[in-house]
């Protein structure tokens, strides 16, 4: 199951994200223009903390994405990968905005994995080559994207002293 | 979850790769035009990759420049003395802001690493301090500055040129390399040490990398599958 990272807001954690989405389960289903609709306006509308979906108000963070509504809506699918003994993330498929840098998405993955601002997390394509900060997700994927996903892998590096 | 048996001393970098890998890196570096150069010292059988780019102090590549991209050196050389020869008052102004940045790529035989000695200066000489530095390098990566595992920005002599540089310390490099290295043995993937490594440490100095570099290594990988 993909999940959509539309935009993190203050307050998210991975239980508020869980709930939103089986909130929105059977709105219309997944590829229902509803669904499509819903995505669309919380990329914009994050911050009010509420679904703008006609048939709900519930807040909304997370949406299961359609098969083809990804491109359409500006998203990538992103795997993310762990290397060396840095903790796995319980989900590892993501659907992010093509205009998330790489620090964003840093600091998305320090939250999720609730490390300490000292610990320094590092992104890698190719397994090897970690793009500058502000490099867009969306540019990622279509230099190293495959299969209609772009594969990164993370790594944390020890916290000083 | 497997146990991690690879300790850090199985990665350092032997100072034959780390010519080899500087080989390729410079290669890449001229069919995309990126500038970098292997400098040897007479007499010495040392060397190290250079890189010299201009900016203004703003960030933007200045106008006078802009032009070269197709064209060689010596052109270059050309439209600057055409620009300053011009009473043009908005590039003579532009002139006094625009900086000289220098990133040598040498390597430390006690660490076994490679490191990189950075300098800027202004057109007239004038070196920039460290904090003029980073004033040119992005918000974020300041943050990440103060909080990765290079705690040591130093000036030291530069160890073939014998002028002040500032240094990023080499000696936490090999904590954060290990994983990715480790990975990639792992996985029978051939990776470019230095190319890693810069693209790493690089931003944190003004220093990025073009993508191109990362699919150089998979093009490699791919040949040899």
């Amino acid at each position: 199951m993909l999940h959509a990272l539309v935009s993190p807001g203050r307050g998210w954690d991975g239980r508020t994200a869980a709930n939103s989405l089986s909130r929105h389960e059977g709105v219309g289903g997944a590829g229902s223009v509803a669904a499509e609709l819903c995505v669309r306006r919380a990329a914009y509308a994050w911050g009010r903390g509420s679904c703008l979906c006609r048939r709900c108000a519930a807040p909304l963070f997370l949406h299961s994405p359609a098969p083809h509504p990804a491109s359409a809506l500006a998203l990538v699918d992103v795997l993310l990968k762990a290397v060396g003994d840095t903790p796995i993330m319980k989900t590892k498929k993501w659907s992010v905005e093509r205009t998330r840098t790489i620090q964003g998405l840093v600091d998305f993955i320090k939250k999720f994995l609730k490390l300490v601002a000292s610990e320094q997390l590092f992104i890698y394509v190719n397994q090897s080559f970690a793009p500058s900060p502000d490099q867009e997700v969306g540019t990622l994927y279509e230099c190293f994207g495959s299969d209609g996903k772009l594969v990164l892998h993370y790594c944390k590096s020890q916290a000083w002293g | 979850m497997s146990l991690n048996l690879d300790t850090e001393d199985d990665f350092y970098l032997e100072e034959n790769r780390f010519k080899q890998c500087c080989a390729e890196f410079i290669k890449h570096s001229q069919q995309i035009g990126d500038g970098w150069e292997w400098k040897s010292i007479k007499d010495f059988p040392d060397g190290y990759m250079s890189k010299t780019h201009f900016q203004m102090k703003n960030g933007n590549t200045p106008s006078i420049f802009k032009d070269s991209t197709k064209e060689n050196d010596e052109q270059t050389f050309t439209h600057v003395e055409e620009a300053l020869d011009d009473s043009q008052a908005s590039e003579i102004c532009a002139t006094s802001e625009v900086i000289r940045y220098e990133y040598h790529v040498l390597y430390s035989s006690s660490y076994q690493v490679p490191v990189l000695y950075f300098r800027a200066c202004f057109l007239d000489g004038r070196p920039l301090t460290l904090d003029e530095i980073w004033e040119g390098v992005h918000e974020c990566y300041r943050a990440r500055l103060l909080e990765g595992p290079w705690d040591t920005i130093t000036q030291q002599e530069h160890p073939l040129l014998g002028q002040p540089f500032f240094v990023l310390h080499p000696c936490r490099t090999n904590e954060f390399m290990a994983p990715v290295l480790a990975n990639s043995q792992r996985e029978n993937r051939n990776i470019n040490y230095v190319t890693s490594w810069l693209s790493i440490v690089g931003p944190v100095v003004g220093l990025n990398l073009p993508l191109s570099y990362a699919k150089l290594v998979s093009e490699q990988n791919t040949k040899t599958d």
